[in-house]
C-alpha cells in the first residue's frame, strides 16, 4: 500500500473524529460555543444584580469553625461565619485587626479582660440577633473534647479556665463571662498582646445553637452570621455562596460567587471566559507578565510588590540541630553560608518568590528590613567547615535532604541547593522525597537530620513564627533548637504589653536564629492571580480573610 | 445454570472479606497516620492521643477491623476522617456514579468506533484498509495520554474554542465530550483488533461458507453470520471492562476537572482517610465480582453451547 494513501486514511479518520465531535458538540449545546457557565441557574433562580463571581475551589474538609485547621476550610468559612474582630487590608496592604461583630472593645487595666460590645445589627442569616451567650456557647463547644478541634488549644487555650474545658474537666470556662446580650468579657491567663489576632481564626467564630445541633450534617446548611449564605454544595462538583440580606453592614454588592471544586485546567477556562479568577502557575507566568498580551492587564497587583501578591509565609531547610552533624553550629553556619539564595530565587526561580534574610515576611509586624544574615560567602563557609570538630568535608558523615513530595527527581531549586553544597562546600548532599504522610510522621519524630518544608501564617504576630516554631518547648519546633537567651526573649515578647518595646524583642530574637543558622531560609511565596476585567474589588490578601465582601461583577 | 450463579454469589462476601482485610491492614500497618495528617505541622503528643481515641484509632486493632466488618455488614461504611462528619457513602457514590458515566459514554464510543472498523478490518484482510485501520486505531492507544489530552485540548478548546476547558455537567453536557473522548481512543484499539480477530475467527467457518454458497447476499451474510457470531466474544470483554469503571480515570479526570472517583482515591491515600479508601476498595471488589459473574452469565445467553454446572 502506498505510503500516500495511508497517510489520506489517516487524516481522513482524524477528520472524521473532528467532524464528530463538532456534531456532538452543537447537538449538546444547541448551537452555542459549549463554555456556558455551569451555575447560571441554580436553585434560588437566575441572578439579578450584582452578579456572580466564578472561581476554582476545593472540597473543604469541613465547614464547622471549630474544627477548621485548614486553608481550603477556612476560605469558606470567613465568608459564611464571622467573628468579634476580623483582619482588614488597607489599601496600602497594610492588615490591621478591626471590629466585626463586635463594635468596640475595651481591655482592663492588667491587660486581661477584654470587654466586647456587640454590635446591636448583628444577625445569623436567619435573621436571630447574635447574643454574647452564642459566643460562650461557641467557643466553649470549641473546647470541648468531643468535638475533636485540633485548633481550640492553640487559639482559645489562652482563656481562663479553657484547660479544663479542653481536657473534659470542666464544661465551662470561667474566663468567658455573659455580662448581658450584648456584652462578652474574656478574661485571659496573662497579659498578650496577640490574643486578638487569634481570634480572627475561626475556631473563635460564633455559631448558632439550634443549628448545630440540628443534626451530624448540619454543616450542609449552616446559619451564620458572615457576607454570604452557603445555598449549594454538592460534593466534588460547586459551592454557591449568596450574600446574606441580614449581614450587619448590609448586602454586600455579589449576588454570588460559584466555586467550581472539580475544574481542571484553570488558566484555559479563564481565557476562555469560563471562570474569573485564576491563579498562574510558573508556566504561564512568562506569557501573562509579557506587555504585549492582553492578559498582563488583568494581572493583579498588590502593595509593596512590582509582580505578584506576597503572602505571609516561608520556606525553608531546617537543621536538626540534636544530631550529628548538625548539633555542631559550624556545620550549619558553613551549610548556610554556601548557598546563596538570591541567585537561586532569581534564575532558578525566576524571581517570582522573594528571596528570604531572615523568618519573618516582608510586611509582617516586627519585620526587619536592617536584620544581619549570615549572607552568602563561601570562603566564610569553608573556614566555618574547618573550625567545626568534623574540619573538612572529607569528616562529615553522609548527610540526607528529606523533603515531602514524589518523583524521580527534585525540584530544581532544590537541586540548585545540592549544586551549591557540592560546589562552595565540596559537600554530597542526597535527596530524598518522602510521600507527606510519611514525611510527617518521621518529622514528629525527628528523625530527619536535614529537611526542607515550609510554613504559612495563622495569625499575624510573631508570635505565630519565632514562637512557635523556635521555643525550646515548643512541639513544632522541629529543629530541636534550644537557647536559653532565645527562650528568656520569646517568654518576655509574650506578655510584653509596650509594642515598640515587645517588637524590638523579637527582632533581637530573630538575629539569635539567624546567627545561630537554625534554618537556611530560602523564600517567601507570592500569588499570581488574573482577574477578569469585569471584576471589581478582587484583592488578593497575603492571608485568607474575607475577600468576597468588596467584589462586585459587572456585565 | 441457577445453582452456578448462586454459588458465585456465596463466595462474593469471602471475596470482600479477604480485599478488606488486605487493605485494613495494609492501611494500618503502614507509615503515615491519619492523625499526625491532620496535624500536620501542628502536632502536638497529647492532642494527637486525643484525637485517635475519639476516632477509635487506640484500640487493638483486631477489634477495629471487627467493628468495621459489622458496620459494613450493617450497610454502614463509617464516616470519613478528612471530611468531617461527612458519612464516606455520601463522598463516594456521587463521585462513583460521574466516573462510571464518563466510563460507559467513552465504553460506547470505542464500541460504537471499534466494531464497524474490526469488521471492516477482517472483511479486508491483507490489504491495505486492513492495515490502514489497524495502524491507525493503534496510534493513539500508543500514545499515552499526556499526549492526546494537550493535542485534543489544543485543537477544540484553545483553538477552536467548541468546548469548555474543565467542569462536569453530567451524561448528557457538554463537558463529557472531551475526556469521552480522550479514553475512547485509548480503548478504541482494543475494541477493533479483538473484533478484527474474532470476525476472521468466524468468516471461515462452515456455515459462512454455505451462506455465501446459498447466494445470500453479502450485507446479510455479514449482518447476519459474521458480525452477529464474531460479537459473541465481544460480550466478555465488554463485561468484564464494566467492572473497571467504577475505578475512575484518575489522569483523564483530573486534568478535564471531572468530579469522579479517581481523584479521592489518591487523596484517601495521602490522607490516610482509612474508611473512604476501604470503601472505594470494597466497592471497586464488587464491582469485579459483579462483572465475572455477569460476564459468564451473558456469555451463556449468547452462545447457547455454553453451560455451567
Amino acid at each position: 500500500m502506498g505510503s500516500r494513501r495511508l497517510v489520506a486514511i489517516l487524516v481522513g479518520l482524524i477528520g472524521l473524529l473532528v467532524v464528530a465531535v463538532v456534531i456532538v458538540a452543537v447537538m449538546v449545546t444547541g448551537g452555542g460555543t459549549g463554555t456556558t457557565p455551569a451555575a447560571e441557574t441554580g436553585p434560588t433562580g437566575p441572578t439579578t444584580g450584582g452578579g456572580e463571581l466564578r472561581l476554582i475551589g476545593s472540597d473543604p474538609p469541613t465547614l464547622d469553625p471549630a474544627v477548621s485547621e485548614d486553608a481550603d476550610s477556612a476560605s469558606y468559612i470567613v465568608e459564611i461565619f464571622s467573628g468579634l474582630v476580623t483582619y482588614e487590608m488597607a489599601a496600602d496592604g497594610k492588615m490591621s485587626i478591626v471590629p466585626d461583630l463586635a463594635e468596640k472593645w475595651d481591655l482592663s487595666a492588667d491587660g486581661r479582660t477584654y470587654t466586647f460590645t456587640l454590635r446591636a445589627g448583628a444577625r445569623f442569616h436567619d435573621g436571630r440577633p447574635v447574643t454574647a451567650q452564642d459566643f460562650k456557647y461557641s467557643m466553649e463547644r470549641a473546647m470541648k473534647p468531643a468535638t475533636l478541634s485540633t485548633t481550640a488549644d492553640t487559639y482559645l487555650g489562652d482563656i481562663v479556665g479553657a484547660q479544663q474545658v479542653l481536657t473534659g474537666r470542666a464544661t465551662s470556662a470561667v474566663g468567658i463571662e455573659v455580662a448581658d446580650d450584648r456584652t462578652l468579657r474574656l478574661t485571659i491567663d496573662a497579659p498578650k498582646p496577640f490574643f486578638l489576632a487569634k481570634l480572627t481564626y475561626p475556631t473563635a467564630f460564633v455559631l448558632d445553637r439550634t443549628n448545630v445541633e440540628s443534626g451530624r450534617t448540619w454543616t450542609s446548611r449552616p446559619n451564620g452570621t458572615g457576607p454570604f449564605k452557603l445555598i449549594e454544595w454538592q460534593l466534588g462538583q460547586r459551592i454557591v455562596l449568596e450574600r446574606n440580606p441580614n449581614y450587619y453592614r448590609g448586602p454586600v454588592q455579589l449576588q454570588r460567587a460559584t466555586f467550581l471544586l472539580a475544574a481542571g485546567a484553570s488558566m484555559t477556562m479563564f481565557e476562555n471566559n469560563e471562570i474569573d479568577v485564576t491563579g498562574v502557575s510558573s508556566f504561564d507566568i512568562d506569557r501573562v507578565t509579557d506587555p504585549t498580551n492582553p492578559l498582563s492587564k488583568q494581572l493583579i497587583t498588590c502593595p509593596g510588590a512590582a509582580l505578584g501578591c506576597p503572602q505571609f509565609d516561608i520556606f525553608y531547610v531546617s537543621f536538626n540541630t540534636r544530631t550529628a552533624p548538625f548539633d555542631d553550629p559550624n556545620v550549619r553556619k558553613a551549610f548556610v553560608r554556601s548557598v546563596n539564595v538570591e541567585q537561586i530565587a532569581n534564575v532558578v526561580l525566576r524571581g517570582l518568590y522573594v528571596p528570604a534574610k531572615g523568618i519573618l515576611p516582608p510586611g509582617f509586624p516586627a519585620y526587619n528590613s536592617a536584620l544581619k544574615p549570615l549572607g552568602f560567602d563561601p570562603e566564610a563557609a569553608k573556614a566555618a567547615l574547618a573550625a567545626s570538630r568534623y574540619g573538612s568535608a572529607a569528616g562529615l558523615p553522609r548527610i540526607v535532604l528529606t523533603l515531602p513530595g514524589g518523583g524521580a527527581t527534585a525540584p530544581g531549586s532544590v537541586e540548585a541547593i545540592l549544586e551549591q553544597w557540592r560546589t562552595n562546600l565540596g559537600v554530597d548532599v542526597q535527596v530524598q522525597q518522602v510521600e507527606f504522610a510519611t514525611f510527617l510522621s518521621q518529622l514528629n519524630r525527628g528523625a530527619y537530620g536535614l529537611f526542607s518544608l515550609g510554613w504559612i501564617a495563622d495569625y499575624i504576630d510573631p508570635h505565630d513564627f519565632l514562637d512557635i516554631l523556635f521555643y525550646s518547648q515548643s512541639n513544632q519546633n522541629h529543629p530541636g533548637y534550644r537557647n536559653a537567651e532565645l527562650d528568656g526573649l520569646l517568654e518576655q515578647a509574650r506578655t510584653e504589653r509596650d509594642e515598640a518595646t515587645r517588637i524590638r524583642l523579637y527582632q533581637r530574637a530573630e538575629q539569635l536564629i539567624v546567627d545561630d543558622a537554625v534554618w537556611l531560609p530560602l523564600w517567601h511565596t507570592k500569588q499570581y492571580v488574573l482577574v477578569s476585567q469585569r471584576v471589581k474589588g478582587y484583592r488578593v490578601p497575603p492571608f485568607v480573610i474575607p475577600s468576597l465582601k468588596d467584589v462586585s461583577v459587572g456585565r | 445454570m441457577s445453582g452456578y450463579i448462586l454459588r458465585r454469589l456465596l463466595w462474593a462476601p469471602f471475596v470482600l472479606l479477604v480485599v478488606s482485610f488486605v487493605t485494613f491492614f495494609l492501611g494500618l500497618y503502614g507509615p503515615g497516620d491519619p492523625v499526625e495528617v491532620r496535624l500536620g505541622q501542628r502536632y502536638e503528643p497529647e492532642l494527637a492521643e486525643r484525637l485517635r481515641h475519639e476516632l477509635g484509632l487506640d484500640r487493638p486493632v483486631g477489634q477495629q477491623y471487627l467493628e468495621y466488618v459489622r458496620k459494613v455488614v450493617r450497610g454502614d461504611l463509617g464516616e470519613s476522617i478528612k471530611f468531617r462528619n461527612r458519612p464516606v457513602a455520601e463522598l463516594i457514590f456521587d463521585r462513583i456514579g460521574v466516573s462510571v458515566q464518563l466510563g460507559l459514554v467513552s465504553m460506547a464510543l470505542s464500541l460504537a468506533i471499534g466494531i464497524p472498523l474490526g469488521l471492516i478490518a477482517a472483511m479486508h484482510q491483507g490489504r491495505w484498509l486492513d492495515t490502514a485501520i489497524v495502524s491507525t486505531t493503534l496510534l493513539p492507544s500508543a500514545i499515552s495520554v499526556f499526549v492526546t489530552i494537550p493535542v485534543l485540548f489544543l485543537v477544540f478548546v484553545r483553538t477552536l474554542k467548541l468546548l469548555p476547558a474543565g467542569g462536569w455537567g453530567g451524561i448528557f453536557d457538554v463537558h463529557i465530550i472531551l475526556p469521552a473522548v480522550t479514553l475512547a481512543l485509548a480503548g478504541t484499539a482494543g475494541v477493533t483488533r479483538m473484533m478484527r480477530a474474532s470476525s476472521l475467527e468466524v468468516v471461515g467457518q462452515d456455515y459462512v461458507r454455505t451462506a455465501r454458497a446459498k447466494g445470500l447476499p453479502e450485507r446479510l451474510v455479514v449482518g447476519r453470520h459474521i458480525l452477529r457470531n464474531a460479537l459473541i466474544p465481544m460480550t466478555t470483554v465488554v463485561m468484564l471492562s464494566l467492572g473497571s469503571l467504577v475505578e475512575g480515570a484518575f489522569i483523564v479526570e483530573g486534568f478535564y476537572g471531572v468530579p469522579g472517583i479517581g481523584a479521592l482515591a489518591l487523596d484517601s491515600i495521602s490522607s490516610r482517610d482509612y474508611p473512604v479508601l476501604m470503601a472505594i476498595s470494597l466497592i471497586v471488589a464488587l464491582s469485579f465480582v459483579v462483572a465475572n459473574l455477569a460476564a459468564d452469565v451473558v456469555y451463556s445467553v449468547v452462545d447457547p453451547r455454553i453451560r455451567y454446572r
